[in-house]
């Protein structure tokens, strides 16, 4: 391709094919005279535009992006770009947590007549990307060697089962056994501080059942794969939360499911345990109450507070337990909202674009595309279909660039958003510890800005935000161009 | 209760009657007039045709002197006036006409400057219709009245904010509140002719000829008015009038502040009434001691004696 | 893949600013492009004809041409390549006309730009690949909604055609506002004598199922198949019991009704039957006026029917048709021009509108056809016309010409003189438009057989003299002064707006309106009846002022286009909809819930849940494609992967 003439910037449109593609036919029907940078890709419909389209766009060199539709109740197929209007809104306050400064995406409506409005548009548009310069290019920004600061006060305690209720639920998981085709929950796994998954499906198994601080996995992960089998599961309120979302979901069903749930405080941040504990041969004792862990370390007593080493995704925890469990065991008033801004939000929130999109660019050199981040997320319903994947539709390449890694990241949040129910296994099953969870996190935020407090998980009837609209929005205020 | 004035020029001159009146009814109201001190003229006539921004600064003096004097709101009884400090408002908001303008002033004028507003539309927020029907000692009720507001008070409209600018009632509801029955006036809003007063004197005696042969027509009492240039057309040039349309009127045309204050049981001499041309005596001698109260609502529900 | 590119020059239109050649030239380099050229007009038949040769020759699979918008001739070029052996998806256009050559000057830049855009078009077409519609059966009835004269006129020629028809009309009598007039221009026929016969052929043909006092309630369903739903209003009268005899209006005791078929002009009964020749001929009860339905002891009607029609408790009902196209004639309301102080916001009972004068010529009015003075019932010897009351006038948000105000203004000042011999008629008029056969010779006569003073020119004031009369000041623009004129009566040519109801009604066909309500054409010129909504047509005003005989041929117009739509058994699917990869699906139902046809349903695929696209319902938004997370549902020819190289053609440098 020619290089662009040294005034020209990349200016991307998507534009649906009844209205707006119609509106700037009609523009040039007109003559109306408008700046050459636009390229326009003509769509069906605005809601055929996935966000991705966008931020791909964005991160292979495009220095602005627009989108048009239909006017809002003139779609063309009836109801596509009040989708669109939710979807690209979601979008465009997205972009600045990823380094990208918003005013380079655009959305708006005209109409197939509105060719003069379509001058202006185009005109307004490419003034506001000149004046913005050319856009940072992913691949070549310095990236920014900054820390993200975990220093989060968390004055709350963590989960402790106590030996009595333990026996309760083994007696209630064992009563419901012969029903069922196995149980979800943990075990001890390479040490007292490991605990690992355990399917339990013989009372021998269950006498290895633990639930305590150290069990983090996610358990929901595994239920649409056993879908068609008879399961039971033990619940904490994040893994609850992942059990309604995928119900709402329809991707699994509440008449295979056997829901025991239990109370919980909050559970223990185990790689920043093992960074305090450094290196060690054998963890021989493990003793934990709410706000103490003592453990004996190759012969060392050592003791740390608990409230030093809760996981922050639990200082974000609604804290009660949406209406789904079967039986349930304990005291639950212990449970009370909080609502923190996560450590890896609040140090995002303090960078500046540029500092943002060099934070994630010394990220990414880390990301080594493990998928782990993927792979524990009870949200992640696609599998083996992963579009990151996949040759049809091919989205990605399969080269290892930032670029391409940073694009997998962002694939994998916006399809968490108006989903995502907190339980920041992703982060947790990192291996290099990028705190990719902001990502999500700030999706939850503007989720729960545009749809009335909207988090996701808590109710069993509700629709997830993305998969509907109204007519109109009460918080979306649309871009005008007059 | 206190409002902030700003009489204008013809208060001190030709329509001495309209200022006289305009202070006893707003006393008897229970309304302090704050005269701005040091004011001077707004710049209508004829400034206003020679240079725009001669006349916006004459009005911005007075705008700043007022608010200097503490006022949020500034009133005044003349139209003419009242549009012209209205616009000066509106286009100090332009920060480069506004530069003009203190460059011709002693000193910048205050950054904010009171709103506007007539005395007549001052006196509907300050007294309710029903309190001013409480307040009149004397009934309106025989008197068939017409409401000349003239081409300015509600034009341009989205400058002056003065009712609907082609059907303007609020005369009509004062009047009607205190007895008077109210003939709906198509003329209301049309022109009197004043700024062809001196150079084309037919055509201002045709269009005030006009509104009095259809005021007389429809058999009023009197014209009601509120403008002291449409005020002296129709009253003072009001035998011009005659001669243009060739039939006699002898229509009184006072101040709507005149007949509000001879309700109120104000004497003669408060309210100048010797300084109309037409005279009122026929207007006078209809009037009669308030009876039952007068509900605004329902007046003719009176029982007359 | 063989490609072959076409760059057009459109005579001057493209070449004039683009470097055709040279956009050729690159565009050869492109992968998979075999061969390019800059052909003169690529849409007419030489041009065609090249591209049909360069297939053959060149052994091409695949179509590039950049020309105008895709959406002027992309039918056009599909049809091309098909007559060559391609298959008609397998071809893209790029849009270098309305989209470049005609909004910039730049050469170089342009050229680049097209040069872009031929790429992505190439990108585009790399990724298609042959697409096959199905046939689906089609219901051969249509919906005619409105049955005005455009309506009743689309109604006959359908089932002339043999077509079934379903007509919904609003009002309790078809006509429209035609019905209501006295005479029509230029002829000087009466209205009714030309305009009942048709009503009455509606009434009697078989093949017309006629819904009155009806409104359309809702619309699914796409061309071929929609399915109405259509509410009928309440008429407290079994229509099925009422023989039309009249006797209930006669003794109705509630004699301050209302009258909306004569525009106010004189009171009716609560009870009516619109007029003497309405079809059907059937009573209404207006709930606002009725006695009984207000709770006083009444029910006259009910006592006096001979056939015990009188329903006090009937109830709106609902009624579904299923048609296969539908034909939109809604026609128009005057605007409320009592917003207008200077004419004295419906003040004065002597300022009337033009259609409440046509109600006071007809002989079947409540005057008999004497015109009289609304205040006093006296003969008017003077009356003013005052033209454009709402139209052309910006200041009040309504730039548009209503279309047949010059000409019934002029038919009203000569039928005046006829009605009364001694009387002078004024017309103060901004310009006549008068552009039809026999228009302008028509408005001739008014002014030099009939006497009509014209006065160019708009009316300031109107207002009543206080001795009777009603004075009119107004400008001479011609003459340059102003003109007072004393009036007896005063009509005002009152601008036309949408129907009301025509926006939500635009909204359940999923048709297009402007800003002003009337409904949008597919295209201005060449296609005037069709919508953007495939199988809905337009006759009449409801797309834009115009008269009798303009709404006419519409009429006619839309219904040879239902006729040419039935003309076959079964319909050719669009091909180019959502297709699900079943190994992808995880079942989720995401798709399901969006859809907005409901085209998506689940079912079992080796024993698991999968999304499966009804081909036939599926009208290609691609809404699915972009909701579906791992990309199972792909709309053709607009998938992630067509989207994704165009991006990508456009942004990796």
């Amino acid at each position: 391709m020619p290089a662009l003439a040294n005034n020209e910037l990349r200016i991307v449109g998507f534009l649906c094919n009844w209205c707006s593609y119609g509106g700037a036919d009609t523009a040039g029907v007109a003559r109306a005279s408008q700046p050459t940078d636009l390229r326009i890709i003509r769509v069906p419909c605005s809601g055929r535009v996935d966000p991705l389209f966008v931020l791909k766009a964005l991160l292979n060199g495009a220095d602005g992006v627009l989108v048009s539709g239909c006017h809002p109740r003139d779609c063309h197929y009836g109801t596509g770009n009040f989708y669109a209007r939710r979807r690209l809104e979601v979008l465009k306050r997205f972009l600045p947590i990823l380094g990208i400064d918003p005013a380079r995406f655009s959305y708006t409506w005209v109409s197939a007549s509105e060719g003069q409005r379509w001058q202006k548009v185009v005109s307004r548009f490419t003034e506001e990307i000149h004046a913005l310069g050319p856009a940072p290019r992913f691949e070549a920004v310095e990236p920014l060697a900054k820390a993200c600061s975990w220093t989060q006060e968390s004055k709350g305690p963590v989960s402790v089962i106590s030996p009595e209720l333990l026996e309760q639920l083994k007696k209630a998981i064992a009563d419901k056994l012969p029903e069922l085709d196995c149980v979800l929950g943990w075990q001890e796994g390479r040490d007292l501080l490991h605990s690992v998954p355990l399917f339990i499906r013989s009372e021998d198994d269950l006498t290895k059942l633990r639930c305590d601080a150290t069990c983090h996995n996610n358990l929901v992960r595994y239920l649409p794969d056993l879908k068609g089998q008879k399961v039971g599961i033990i619940v904490r309120s994040c893994e609850a939360r992942s059990v309604v979302q995928l119900l709402q979901e329809g991707l699994i069903s509440r008449e295979e499911l056997v829901v025991f749930a239990l109370p919980c405080q909050g559970l223990l941040d185990l790689p920043r345990l093992e960074e305090a504990l450094g290196r060690y041969q054998r963890l021989e004792d493990l003793t934990l109450t709410e706000t103490t862990l003592r453990l004996r370390v190759d012969g060392q007593e050592r003791v740390f507070q608990t409230a030093d080493f809760r996981q922050s995704r639990c200082e974000q925890c609604p804290g009660e337990l949406p209406a789904i469990a079967d039986q349930s065991f304990g005291d639950f008033s212990g449970q009370t909202a909080s609502q923190t801004l996560p450590p890896e939000l609040a140090f995002l929130d303090s960078l500046n674009l540029q500092e943002r999109m060099g934070f994630w660019r010394a990220c990414m050199e880390r990301c080594i595309l493990c998928h782990a981040c993927r792979n524990s997320c009870p949200m992640c319903v696609c599998r083996d279909q992963c579009i990151a994947e996949s040759r049809e539709p091919h989205w990605q390449s399969a080269e290892a660039s930032v670029k391409e890694k940073f694009f997998f990241q962002i694939i994998h949040a916006l399809h968490l958003a108006g989903r995502c129910t907190g339980c920041g296994e992703c982060q947790a099953n990192c291996p290099v510890g990028l705190p990719i969870f902001a990502l999500r996190a700030h999706l939850n935020r503007i989720v729960s800005e545009l749809f009335d407090g909207y988090q996701a998980g808590c109710d069993p009837k509700a629709v997830p935000p993305l998969l509907t609209y109204s007519q109109e929005e009460a918080h979306i205020h649309e871009r005008s161009w007059e | 209760m206190q409002l902030a004035y700003f009489p204008g020029c013809s208060a001190k001159g030709s329509s001495l009657d309209y200022e006289l009146s305009t202070q006893a009814v707003m006393a008897a109201l229970g309304i302090t007039l704050k005269e701005i001190a040091d004011w001077n003229c707004c710049g209508s006539t004829p400034a206003h045709a020679v240079s725009s921004l001669l006349s916006s600064a004459l009005c911005a003096r007075n705008l700043d002197l007022a608010a200097r004097a503490g006022a949020d709101l500034l009133a005044t009884p003349c139209p003419s006036c009242l549009s012209n400090l209205k616009a000066t408002s509106k286009r100090l908001e332009d920060a480069s006409f506004r530069q003009k303008v203190n460059a011709l002033l002693d000193a910048p004028c205050a950054e904010t400057l009171p709103k506007t507003t007539s005395v007549m539309q001052a006196m509907a927020e300050l007294v309710s219709l029903d309190e001013l029907a409480q307040k009149a000692k004397l009934s309106l009720k025989g008197l068939k009245l017409v409401a000349y507001y003239g081409c300015l008070m509600s034009r341009p409209a989205e400058l002056m904010q003065f009712e609907d600018p082609e059907n303007p009632m609020l005369m009509e509801r004062m009047l009607t509140a205190l007895g008077a029955e109210m003939l709906d006036f198509p003329l209301k809003t049309a022109c009197c002719g004043a700024a062809f007063g001196i150079p084309q004197r037919p055509l201002t005696a045709k269009n005030s000829g006009r509104i009095l042969e259809l005021a007389a027509n429809l058999g009023a009492d009197a014209i009601v008015t509120c403008c002291p240039l449409c005020q002296m057309n129709l009253d003072l040039r009001q035998a011009q009038a005659e001669k243009a349309m060739g039939r006699r009127f002898a229509l009184p045309a006072p101040y709507y502040t005149q007949i509000l204050g001879l309700a109120l049981g104000l004497s003669p001499e408060d309210l100048g009434l010797a300084k109309l041309v037409v005279p009122m005596d026929g207007l006078l001698a209809k009037l009669t001691p308030k009876q039952a109260p007068l509900a605004s609502e329902a007046p003719s529900s009176e029982v007359s004696e | 893949m063989r490609i072959g590119v076409f760059i057009c020059h459109c005579g001057s239109n493209i070449a004039g600013t683009v470097d055709c050649a040279q956009v050729a030239a690159k565009a050869a380099l492109f992968p998979d492009v075999v061969y390019a050229t800059d052909p003169m007009y690529t849409c007419a038949e030489p041009g065609q004809a090249a591209i049909e040769e360069a297939i053959h020759s060149h052994k091409l699979d695949g179509v590039v041409v950049a020309s105008c918008s895709p959406r002027m001739h992309e039918p056009t070029f599909r049809k091309t390549v098909e007559r060559a052996g391609l298959n008609p998806y397998m071809f893209e256009m790029a849009n270098i006309r309305e989209h470049v050559s005609w909004i910039g000057r730049d050469i170089e830049a342009n050229t680049r730009k097209a040069t872009e855009l031929v790429r992505l078009a190439v990108e585009k077409l790399r990724h298609n690949r042959p697409l096959q519609a199905q046939e689906f059966p089609i219901t051969r009835r249509v919906l005619i909604i409105g049955g005005g004269v455009a309506g009743i006129q689309a109604a006959l020629d359908c089932a002339d055609g043999g077509i079934p028809v379903v007509l919904v009309e609003r009002e309790a009598t078809i006509g429209g506002k035609m019905a209501k007039l006295d005479k029509t221009f230029p002829t000087v026929d009466c209205s009714a004598c030309i305009l009942g016969p048709k009503m009455v052929d509606v009434a009697q043909h078989p093949l017309i199922t006629l819904y009155a006092h009806a409104e359309i309630e809702a619309i699914s369903g796409y061309v071929g198949n929609f399915s109405v739903s259509i509410r009928q209003r309440t008429t407290y009268v079994d229509w099925s019991k009422c023989t039309g005899c009249g006797t209930c209006t006669e003794k109705c005791p509630s004699k301050k009704s209302y009258d909306h078929f004569n525009e106010g002009i004189a009171p009716t009964t609560a009870i009516t039957i619109a007029f003497p020749q309405a079809i059907p001929k059937k009573a209404v009860i207006n709930k606002d006026f009725c006695r009984q339905l207000n709770g006083k002891k009444c029910a006259v009607c009910a006592k006096v029917c001979p056939t015990g029609a009188i329903d006090f408790a009937m109830e709106d009902s609902f009624v579904t048709e299923n048609v296969g196209s539908i034909v939109v004639a809604t026609g128009y309301d005057l605007m409320d021009w009592t917003i207008y102080g200077q004419y004295g916001h419906g003040r004065y009972p002597d300022v009337i509108t033009s259609l409440a004068y046509e109600r006071l010529m007809n002989a079947s009015g409540p005057t008999g056809g004497h015109i009289v003075r609304p205040s006093d019932g006296k003969e008017p010897k003077s009356v003013v016309f005052v033209q454009c009351v709402g139209s052309r006038d910006p200041a009040i948000g309504r730039p548009y010409c209503s279309g047949f105000c010059c000409m019934y203004t002029a038919k009203q000042a000569i039928l005046t003189k006829d009605h009364i011999q001694d009387s002078q008629s004024y017309v103060f008029y901004m310009d006549i438009r008068a552009p039809g056969k026999m228009y302008d010779e028509f408005t001739r006569r008014a002014q030099e057989e009939y006497g009509t003073h014209y006065i160019r020119g708009r009316v300031s004031q109107i207002f009543p003299d206080g001795q009777g009369q009603l004075t009119v000041l107004g400008m001479d623009t011609l003459l340059g002064r102003p003109v007072e004129i004393k009036a007896d009566l005063v009509v005002l040519a009152v601008g036309i707006e949408a129907s009301r109801g025509a926006r939500e009604l635009a909204e359940k066909l999923r048709i297009s309106y402007d800003a002003y309500g009337f409904f949008l054409e597919s295209h201005v010129k060449l296609k005037p009846v069709e919508t953007n909504t495939a199988g809905v047509f337009l006759a009449g005003v409801c797309q834009g002022a115009k008269d009798i005989p303009a709404s006419v041929a519409q009429g006619s117009a839309a219904a040879a286009k239902v006729l040419t739509l039935f003309a076959r058994e079964t319909l050719a699917s669009n091909p180019q909809i959502a297709q699900v990869t079943a190994k992808r699906c995880v079942g989720c139902g995401k798709c399901l819930r969006c859809c907005p046809f409901g085209a998506i349903k689940s079912s079992l695929v080796k024993g698991e849940e999968k999304a499966e696209v009804i081909a036939t319902m599926c009208q290609g938004c691609g809404l699915c494609t972009a909701t579906c997370p791992q990309g199972a549902i792909q709309l053709a020819h607009a998938t992630d992967d067509h989207i994704l190289a165009e991006v990508n053609a456009l942004c990796r440098l």
